[in-house]
């Protein structure tokens, strides 16, 4: 399926309306014709008109029509359906190639700079830059299979997991810290609206996984030269939101709903405006979902920033 | 301009990792390396900087490696060019040798595998064009009457009698009637034909010289689509026939 096979439903779409349009008026046309060349017919020869059948005419039509409008409303269906398959399809084929391209790109380097220290004698700095590098890698490397593998148990109803209540903004300011190295030039705040601590039942791991796709989101969809990022906590009625607000390129309205979806990613593969691989969003759904939550992203539009914000169930303790 | 000294060598890769990996091994190897991340810039290295031999990504940001191959043999049928890519299907090298690349390693790579590749399309360029310089004859330049078919040139006048007729020739056109003349059958490159028809300026796009041979098929050929004298080889250059 390509760009240029894409052309031929709308074809045979509007072919099959015109083709039908043509045969209703043809249908009706026809029948007036005979129907008057009757009436002509039973005047000539005195004929009771009962005799003959009664024309009915503007029954026939109607139900002419309303027949050829559930065909209608049948190829229209099936056209959409075809449009929606051959989306998904075109979807797919991005992320399976991208991620083709983030899979592959780590293994490379990793080849590379373990080819490139074996055969050269380079000195002990130089060594340990490239170590590092290696590092960098395998953690991505590492980062994208996990989050594949983890996909499977996630999308399921029951998710197998222990829940353990936690200070929700401790473990925030805890996992910021703990991972400063991986978003070294950005500013990253925590703060809380009361001094409450918000204790709640969560996965660590799905929860860690949830905060570490919103930064990296924030910071990758940014072009600012200080990428910042503001984490805060409220609470709204029985509902704590726990906001993720960033300077980044922001969302357009259109794409608002969309770039929750699996394997969707803003930008086209081909001109590898498309980053990641379409499931972090999709990850963040689900994750809180299994905590009873939801996730909503709004934005004031393109170069305005984002802002991500967690809705979970809060009752006061 | 001609560079003396190490060979150089472009590499456009997007992935800093693998493009200072890249850096650190060439540049082991003697050679002079610099690097593009994006095809945008890439190009502008190429024309800039003149690398012996660009190491291309197909998946680049903004325009894809494809495209700048195709740029790039747009006005060089002869540099050399490897492909490194992650996108090894059958398919992915078909398009990419069919723009004209010279070689495809798919991603992971053998780092030996890629030096030695390498090093042997720089071994054969310079053949190449050791080749093409002492294959072009600069000497010996037509003068007085040249016929060809039903068309006729005096070099003495600067005219050129064909089908629409006389034509006065402008000394840049007669500098290149003589290039294809005294070269013909052998097919030269567009680069090789701007170096010796406009000088090593490096200024002039090999397009000019495909607006010059358009404008010979205009005087000198019954049918410019189907050229019988000034003929076109794709990815290699222009050859002037002349069988009688």
């Amino acid at each position: 399926m390509d760009q240029s096979k894409w052309f031929y439903p709308i074809i045979v779409f509007l072919l099959s309306v015109m083709a039908l349009a043509a045969s209703l008026f043809l249908y009706i046309y026809w029948y007036i014709r005979v129907s008057s060349g009757l009436k002509t017919l039973v005047t000539r020869f005195n004929i009771e008109p009962s005799v003959v059948l009664e024309s009915h005419t503007w029954l026939v039509i109607m139900v002419l029509s309303v027949l050829v409008g559930i065909i209608l409303l049948g190829i229209f269906t099936i056209f959409m359906y075809n449009l929606k398959t051959y989306q998904l399809y075109r979807i797919q084929q991005n992320f399976i190639n991208n991620f083709t391209h983030e899979l592959k790109t780590p293994v490379t380097s990793l080849k590379l700079f373990l080819e490139t220290l074996s055969k050269h004698e380079l000195s002990r700095a130089e060594q340990l830059k490239y170590i590092n590098y290696m590092i960098l890698d395998v953690v991505r490397l590492s980062d994208n299979l996990g989050r594949i593998l983890d996909l499977a148990g996630i999308e399921s109803n029951n998710y197998q997991g222990d829940f353990i209540k936690t200070d929700l903004v401790v473990a925030v300011e805890t996992f910021c810290n703990a991972n400063e190295h991986l978003f070294p030039e950005c500013r990253i705040s925590v703060h809380s609206s009361s001094d409450k601590h918000f204790v709640y039942l969560i996965n660590t791991y799905l929860f860690e996984m949830l905060l570490m796709n919103l930064l990296t989101n924030a910071v990758k969809y940014n072009d600012s030269k200080v990428p910042k990022i503001d984490i805060s906590f409220d609470l709204h009625g029985n509902m704590l939101h726990i906001k993720f607000e960033d300077n980044g390129i922001g969302i357009e309205n259109i794409q608002i709903k969309k770039i929750f979806r699996k394997f969707y990613q803003v930008g086209q593969y081909k001109d590898m405006t498309a980053k990641g691989n379409g499931l972090g969003l999709y990850l963040v759904k689900n994750i809180a979902r299994i905590h009873n939550g939801k996730v909503v992203a709004e934005s004031k539009g393109i170069g305005k920033g984002s802002v991500f914000t967690l809705k979970l169930p809060y009752k006061e303790i | 301009m001609k560079y003396h000294g190490n060979k150089r060598i472009l590499v456009i890769e997007d992935d800093n990792h693998i493009a200072e990996g890249l850096k650190l091994n060439l540049s082991l190897q003697g050679y002079d390396v610099v690097i593009a991340k994006d095809g945008i810039s890439g190009l502008h290295e190429w024309k800039e900087w003149k690398p012996n031999l660009v190491v291309l990504d197909i998946m680049l940001p903004g325009i894809d490696g494809l495209s700048v191959l195709q740029n790039i043999r747009l006005e060089d049928e002869r540099i050399p060019i490897l492909i490194l890519s992650a996108k090894a299907e059958a398919h992915d090298k078909i398009k990419g040798l069919s723009c004209g690349v010279d070689d495809y390693l798919s991603k992971p790579f053998n780092l030996e595998e890629f030096l030695l590749r390498v090093e042997r399309l720089l071994v054969r360029a310079s053949w190449v064009s050791r080749e093409e310089d002492a294959a072009v004859q600069t000497g010996d330049l037509p003068s007085g009457i040249y016929k060809f078919g039903d068309n006729l040139i005096d070099f003495e006048k600067s005219t050129g009698i064909c089908r629409t007729g006389k034509v006065s020739l402008t000394e840049q056109e007669i500098k290149l009637l003589k290039l294809f003349i005294t070269n013909a059958g052998k097919t030269l490159s567009r680069r090789k034909i701007l170096e010796i028809g406009w000088g090593y300026t490096g200024n002039v796009s090999t397009r000019t010289v495909d607006n010059f041979v358009a404008r010979f098929r205009k005087y000198f050929e019954a049918d410019s689509k189907k050229p019988k004298y000034f003929k076109s080889i794709r990815l290699v250059g222009y050859v002037f026939e002349n069988d009688s």
